[in-house]
């Protein structure tokens, strides 16, 4: 069987899945799907593990009527981005059986979901594959709505429904520029084969075509000012989806780009430097609205902005790289961002699956009602520190190799001869050093808050630790994460076969790159296992004398009190605040309260809140929208249910007819 | 390889020292040199009280804090010899193992769901969050200047070939000793010897290690002090031979930690809240030596 029709095997079992699904006793229905998730992996990983081993995948079909030919091709790029999602989505369908065992009695609704899931998996694998722009748009926008059904689970909740609408409204905007970007190559070239665009390319200008594709593409991938619809549908989706959602639907914006990148000729400098200012304008927001949210599902997905702002950077760097003919600073910067895809799309699933099991045990996603689960929830405290470490790009863990190859990035273009570009360089360099430090901030407070300390509120069921299956995915991303960290040379040659498959220019590397970079991070995995050889050594020096000695145990130190109480614990806010305050232009605090007024002698209980609003949201969008509508709001007396009123429109629209009419203007 | 065992050597005697000067400079007879080793060797056989709210991370992040900074330490080169770890762009290595140990001495502090720990952990995550650019653009600069990227390279062609570059050293070194200053949360950010919980950072988050643990942590925060002290000393060494260098080494880290005595001694802490603002200075010092950097390269 050859590649293709592995291919069309996949696409022949998914109706197959669905109907098995749909008539399966609920119970059963989350194992159907983890089964045809695996087949569709099994069956669409050959073929893409074929490319990157250099085997070719490149199928047209003949004209199909207003369609035209539809040319179905995957290179590396598409390779990487399809095992990336492939890994992710059958990790989610595992961890989300266990996740949805709670919701068996809404059969209907789960059986829609698991078909919807089936459904979103199949549409992002297509998406990596069609190179029609028609049939193209046309998976993309079934991948966008699978994805909103699959959001949408918890239908009956008015914030989910809202959250789904926002989600909706914005991938159509997104589609709306894509749908103009390909109209017009359609109009200039003829045809809707990918490969005119490059022929657009050639011939006319590159900056403006990129920046519509950028635009529908940063959409989907939540660069700023475009992000805003992550931080309401992560948090009202279910934990599995959003692990998905956030580790590889945001990548299939990366991945739509990348493919971009790869028609690019010319123009690459500006380009270059504007993906790479958005994207760290996009890190730096993304990481300093993460620290002071409460909501942990809100805070995880304002870092997924984050690090998207990290892997557009790698993007930026490599198209700088292109510009000024500098093949090093290219292969640094897409390796990066390449990389970086994949220990993003690991450890930020990882980090929403294991906050998912808090919120399935807790019921809640506000972390300052939470505390001390370390005793009840080792495990998921465990998976949940190992996310955070990785994510914050600490070594031993796989976020410090993908980091370390873009500050290698960063390094190198500094030695530039162009005063601006060493300058900019510095700054990215200096803004690296920021992102890694607030996302150190925002996730000792994320881990601090929920799993340490005591339990600040009394929840209505003691939380225990998830069943099996929840787990089971969790512990296997931390292995790949794991070897990443330590054996980065296996992967690093991967991405660097991705980037010579797909960049042919770039095949040959120059020859101080093995000796210079590659062998420098690859290095990196032997001291990583050296510190945890260390770390492990004097622990046990420290263990061993420790048992030689009595220990005692007490209370925490009140500092002379002696009535302490949970309340007084140290809070999620109070811990960010100064940060806040820091940077209150960013993220501004608002405050929901009544105030005591003078007549009151004995004031009522009253309620006080205080939330961080997104800057763009609030101070743009909502901004602009309520003016609108305010706007509008003048010309509310024309619709005002007046039957007289209406039939006077209806008599004054003939007279403008009639007259138009007579007078010869109509 | 002698960078580390000569870093590890000073720092018995570098916290010694800056009480030695401080008792002098106020007066007092003082503890001997070796009173802080004492301590230290006197924790590490006494038993240890646990708080009943803490986990597991309570009991290994000293072990972490302390592999992090030892680690931190092999990086760094001495004159001529390269450090035990030794690669192109290894101040980046440096710099987020360090802030390993950092997260887990924050965590750890977290873990005893104490209202003042939790004040000093944030307190610690904010101000070194705020101290990284300072030094990534520091050694990201001297990187330009020099053409390399790593410790051992950048320090061997750092040249005072020409007036301009003591400037760039004077500050280099001012910056170095104050990030110095902050990680190790000492005096113009922080009082080791304040009274109040409420306007400590470091002290604050150890409130309730004890025994061995705490032992382990004093010994970290000498080793941090020794750390930054190689590495001021490395920037004035250059590729002198090695007996040279290494009494002017042991000078370095002698007048540091006298510097560090007679700040401490003739200072006030800052305002928590002008924190923030001091430390970002330090910053702006590194951008000042960035763009003295190209001055001198004529790049501009």
């Amino acid at each position: 069987m050859n590649d293709l029709q592995l291919f069309f095997l996949s696409l022949f079992f998914l109706p197959i899945g669905w109907i098995l699904i749909a008539f399966l006793p609920s119970n059963k229905k989350s194992y159907a799907n983890i089964f045809f998730v695996a087949l569709t992996v099994a069956l669409t990983s050959i073929p893409s593990i074929n490319v990157l081993m250099g085997k070719e995948f490149q199928y047209v079909f003949p004209t199909i009527k207003f369609f035209g030919e539809i040319p179905l091709r995957i290179d590396t790029l598409s390779a990487w981005f399809i095992l990336i999602i492939n890994f992710t989505s059958l990790t989610g369908a595992i961890y989300g059986s266990g996740y949805m065992k709670p919701y068996s009695e809404q059969k209907s609704n789960l059986s829609f979901h698991w078909i919807q899931y089936l459904l979103f998996h199949s549409s992002m694998i297509w998406v990596c594959v069609v190179q029609n722009s028609l049939v193209f748009l046309i998976v993309w926008e079934l991948m966008s709505l699978s994805s909103l059904m699959l959001v949408m689970f918890d239908y009956q909740n008015n914030k989910t429904i809202k959250a789904g609408l926002n989600y909706l409204v914005q991938m159509h905007i997104g589609v709306a520029f894509l749908s103009i970007a390909f109209i017009w190559i359609y109009f200039a070239e003829g045809s809707l084969d990918f490969i005119y665009i490059k022929e657009f390319f050639i011939k006319n200008s590159n900056i403006w075509l990129f920046l519509l594709f950028f635009v529908g593409f940063g959409i989907k991938a939540g660069f700023i000012p475009l992000h805003s619809w992550l931080p309401h549908a992560h948090p009202a989706a279910p934990s599995h989806i959003s692990g998905v959602m956030s580790g590889v639907i945001v990548k299939v914006g990366i991945y739509g780009i990348f493919r971009m990148i790869t028609f690019l000729q010319q123009d690459y400098l500006i380009i270059g430097q504007i993906v790479l200012g958005l994207s760290l304008s996009t890190g730096l927001y993304g990481i300093i609205n993460s620290a002071v949210h409460r909501d942990f599902k809100k805070m995880l997905a304002y870092c997924t902005i984050e690090n998207i702002g990290i892997i557009g950077s790698g993007v930026g760097l490599g198209l700088i790289g292109i510009g000024t003919q500098n093949p090093i600073l290219v292969i640094l910067g897409f390796s990066g961002a390449l990389l970086h895809t994949l220990n993003h799309s690991l450890f930020k699933s990882l980090l929403f699956f294991s906050a998912g099991s808090v919120y399935q045990q807790t019921h809640t996603k506000d972390m300052e009602k939470l505390g001390g689960l370390i005793k009840n929830m080792p495990q998921t405290a465990f998976l949940f520190i190992i996310g955070a470490l990785s994510i914050g790009g600490l070594p031993p863990f796989n976020g410090f190799v993908s980091e370390f190859i873009l500050y290698q990035g960063f390094l190198n273009g500094m030695g530039s001869s162009n005063f601006y570009q060493t300058f900019f360089m510095i700054m990215s360099i200096a803004a690296f050093a920021i992102i890694g430090g607030i996302s150190m901030f925002a996730f000792t407070k994320s881990v601090g808050v929920i799993f340490l300390g005591s339990p600040r509120y009394e929840l209505h069921a003691k939380p225990k630790e998830v069943s099996l299956m929840m787990r089971l995915p969790q512990y296997f991303i931390v292995a790949i994460m794991l070897s990443i960290g330590i054996f980065p040379a296996f992967y690093i040659n991967l991405v660097l076969n991705v980037i010579s498959g797909t960049f042919t220019e770039y095949s040959i590397l120059p020859s101080n790159f093995y000796s210079d970079y590659f062998s420098v991070t690859t290095s990196i995995g032997r001291y990583s296992l050296l510190l945890i050889a260390l770390i492990a050594i004097v622990y046990f020096i420290r263990s061993n004398i420790e048992k030689r000695k009595s220990s005692l145990v007490s209370s925490t130190w009140g500092c002379g009190y002696v009535a302490p109480n949970v309340s007084m614990q140290y809070t999620g806010k109070s811990y960010s605040k100064t940060l806040g305050k820091l940077l209150s232009t960013v993220v501004f605090e608002r405050k929901k309260y009544k105030e005591i007024k003078d007549t009151e002698i004995f004031p009522n209980e009253r309620t006080h809140s205080a939330f961080y609003t997104d800057f763009f949201e609030f101070r743009f969008i909502d901004n602009f929208i309520n003016r609108f509508l305010y706007f509008m709001d003048l010309f509310q007396f024309i619709q005002n249910g007046r039957l007289q009123q209406y039939i006077l429109y209806g008599l004054l629209f003939i007279i403008v007819v009639f007259l138009g009419t007579y007078l010869g203007i109509i | 390889m002698l960078s580390f065992i000569l870093v590890i050597l000073v720092s018995f005697v570098f916290t010694g020292v800056v009480i030695r000067t401080k008792s002098i400079a106020s007066g007092r007879k003082g503890p001997g040199i070796m009173q802080p080793m004492k301590d230290i060797y006197r924790l590490f056989r006494k038993g240890a009280v646990y708080s009943e709210t803490t986990s597991i991370i309570f009991q290994i992040a000293p072990t972490i804090y302390f592999s992090s900074v030892v680690m931190a330490i092999m990086v760094l080169p001495f004159g001529h010899t390269r450090g035990l770890i030794s690669f192109n762009g290894d101040f980046i290595f440096f710099a987020y193992v360090l802030a390993l140990g950092k997260f887990f001495s924050i965590i750890a502090a977290l873990d005893t769901g104490s209202s003042f720990e939790g004040m000093g952990a944030s307190r610690e995550a904010l101000f070194s969050m705020l101290v990284e650019p300072a030094f990534f653009i520091l050694i990201g600069s001297l990187g330009i200047l020099t053409g390399y990227t790593s410790f051992h390279e950048i320090f061997m062609t750092f040249h005072f070939s020409t007036y301009i570059t003591y400037a760039i050293g004077v500050l280099v070194t001012f910056v170095l000793a104050m990030i110095c200053m902050i990680e190790n949360s000492r005096m113009p950010v922080d009082d080791p010897k304040t009274h109040l919980e409420l306007t400590m950072i470091h002290e604050v988050m150890i409130l309730d290690n004890s025994g061995f643990d705490l032992g382990l942590i004093l010994q970290t925060t000498n080793l941090k002090f020794a750390m930054y002290g190689a590495l001021i000393a490395n920037l004035f060494m250059g590729n002198l031979v090695w007996y040279f260098t290494i009494p002017l080494f042991f000078m370095f880290q002698f007048l540091f930690a006298i510097t560090v005595g007679i700040l401490e001694s003739f200072s006030a802490r800052f305002r928590m809240s002008h924190n923030a603002q001091f430390i970002l200075v330090l910053s702006s010092i590194s951008l000042l030596v960035f763009f003295v950097i190209l001055m001198i390269m004529n790049k501009f």
